[in-house]
């Protein structure tokens, strides 16, 4: 569950990132953050990873207040919540398999766990013949797959996903879609940001819009835009 | 495992830049090393020439045998006074026509005056208590005059002093340049893993995981320079040794008996720059 309680996010110079934010995403659920460039979208992805910390109000993620949050106790909360990027943020010097590994390596999972579970995420993602490969020898689509796999592989109950079809032609996107819309029903609760109209039509799931640092708009299955009344 | 993999294959990475890093590493812990060889053997020398110091109870004339014993034993008695040696008026003439071969003339046909007086001669436990010293010691009953070599014993204790001061300086400015050649070195690495540093904070990795593979990273280079700083002075200083047991009047060190205090001190400064500086280097790149 995260729930943002009247959250509000300034900067240092002075910018509101969000002003008075709430909403609630229950376990399970797929939300669209939408809103033009510079709405506040990174800055509420930024507060459920811990990155930032707001100027008021709370952000909760799974029963744990992360603004108050001692910095020691940060990267268990972060084990917690799987992160996608559009720009996929693989490293390059190691193939799929070590990519993958290496998130279930860094919270110090065993190699017999790492032997088994990673070959399961990568079929789940259906990169099984991939597992070999650099980053470098893969298209898009597969890379934001391996990123998917990366974020999964430690069993979060979120994932945030951030434009994670921003890079891709509309039929990688497509794939990638179904893919997150797959993992979402397994249970996982996903947010994502997105820019783009056709993702969010097609997808018939709750939006919430944000406009200059302002929720203007939670439809429970809502589209890109507001529908004029 | 993961740490120390990940520190050797980093190194391996920057060979030029860790070459340069060590090679600079091992010139400061060599000059540290010297250094604390300097500051062994000025205590040690220090120590010799206080020996030399002596303080000298001069007797009064009419003191009998019983007393002079007393007041020997009343000088040996004093809590700073760690050597007392009588001297008749007989060996203090002896003594000085022994000084050279003008004395000796001078002296001659003159045995059996009361030219010289019979005193108490004492080195110190620690010199700079010696006023005090010499106080108690003119105190004691029958005690003519303390020749108190002030000017000499003050000298001896500042210039012991100014070198060791002057080496702990130089030995800080050592520490904190070392420290900051390893920082630099360890940030290369950083930038080289930002990506990786980003990733592992965004999937749970704790600080300290983070860090361990830096500090392993640091506390290697500062290690083998340790290392190759320890074996220059070795060898340096064996030789030096040798040439110094010519010398007549002070002594210094052999090298076997600073060895152990030498290598534990410069392997333990080359942990300690590794560590601090490797740490500093990553500090920055774990806020996110």
């Amino acid at each position: 569950m995260i729930e943002f309680r009247d959250v509000t996010v300034i900067y240092d110079n002075d910018i509101v990132g969000l002003e008075n934010v709430s909403f609630k995403i229950d376990d399970g659920e797929f939300v669209f953050l939408v809103g033009k460039t510079g709405a506040g979208k990174s800055s509420a992805i930024k507060l459920m990873t811990g990155e930032i910390k707001p100027f008021a109000g709370d952000v909760i993620l799974n029963g744990v207040t992360v603004n108050t949050l001692k910095p020691k106790k940060l990267p268990y909360l972060r084990r917690s919540v799987g992160v996608v990027f559009q720009d996929f943020r693989l490293l390059n010097n190691k193939t799929v398999y070590e990519n993958v590994a290496f998130a279930m390596e860094v919270v110090r999972a065993s190699k017999k766990e790492i032997r088994r579970k990673v070959p399961t995420i990568l079929s789940l993602v259906g990169l099984t013949g991939r597992a070999q490969n650099y980053p470098g020898e893969l298209s898009g689509g597969e890379q934001q797959r391996v990123c998917i796999a990366r974020a999964l592989v430690n069993s979060p109950a979120i994932v945030i996903a951030d434009e994670p079809t921003g890079n891709l032609d509309v039929e990688t996107a497509d794939e990638i879609m179904k893919l997150l819309m797959e993992i979402n029903r397994m249970g996982t609760t996903i947010v994502m940001v997105t820019h783009s109209e056709k993702i969010v039509n097609d997808a018939h799931r709750r939006v919430i819009q944000l406009e200059s640092g302002v929720v203007v708009r939670d439809e429970a299955e809502g589209g890109y835009s507001c529908v004029p009344s | 495992m993961y740490p120390l993999k990940t520190a050797f294959s980093s190194l391996g990475r920057n060979a030029m830049m860790t070459l340069a890093s060590i090679v600079t590493i091992a010139c400061c812990l060599f000059l540290l090393g010297v250094f604390l060889l300097i500051t062994f053997n000025i205590n040690y020398i220090g120590s010799q020439v206080s020996e030399k110091c002596e303080l000298q109870a001069y007797i009064n004339e009419w003191t009998s045998d019983l007393g002079e014993e007393r007041i020997l034993k009343e000088i040996s008695a004093l809590p700073n006074v760690d050597t007392a040696e009588f001297e008749s008026k007989e060996q203090a003439f002896e003594n000085a026509r022994a000084m050279g071969e003008e004395m000796d003339e001078a002296l001659e046909g003159m045995e059996g005056e009361d030219i010289f007086r019979s005193s108490v001669k004492v080195t110190l436990k620690d010199l700079t208590l010696a006023d005090e010293t010499a106080a108690q010691m003119a105190a004691v009953s029958g005690v003519a005059k303390v020749n108190n070599r002030r000017d000499i014993i003050r000298k001896v204790i500042s210039v012991t002093n100014v070198i060791r001061i002057g080496s702990l300086i130089a030995m800080l400015i050592l520490v904190l340049t070392a420290i900051f050649i390893i920082r630099n070195t360890i940030e290369l690495s950083v930038h080289a893993r930002e990506e990786e540093i980003h990733i592992m904070k965004f999937v749970g990795a704790t600080d300290s995981f983070i860090r361990r593979p830096f500090v392993m990273e640091g506390i290697i280079v500062g290690l083998i320079g340790a290392a190759i700083a320890i074996t220059v002075i070795a060898f340096g200083y064996s030789a030096l040794a040798l040439h110094a047991e010519s010398l007549r009047d002070v002594k210094i060190y052999s090298f076997s008996e600073t060895a152990a205090p030498l290598i534990v001190g410069v392997l333990a400064f080359g942990l300690l720059m590794g560590g601090v500086g490797s740490r500093a280097a990553v500090k920055r790149h774990l806020k996110v």
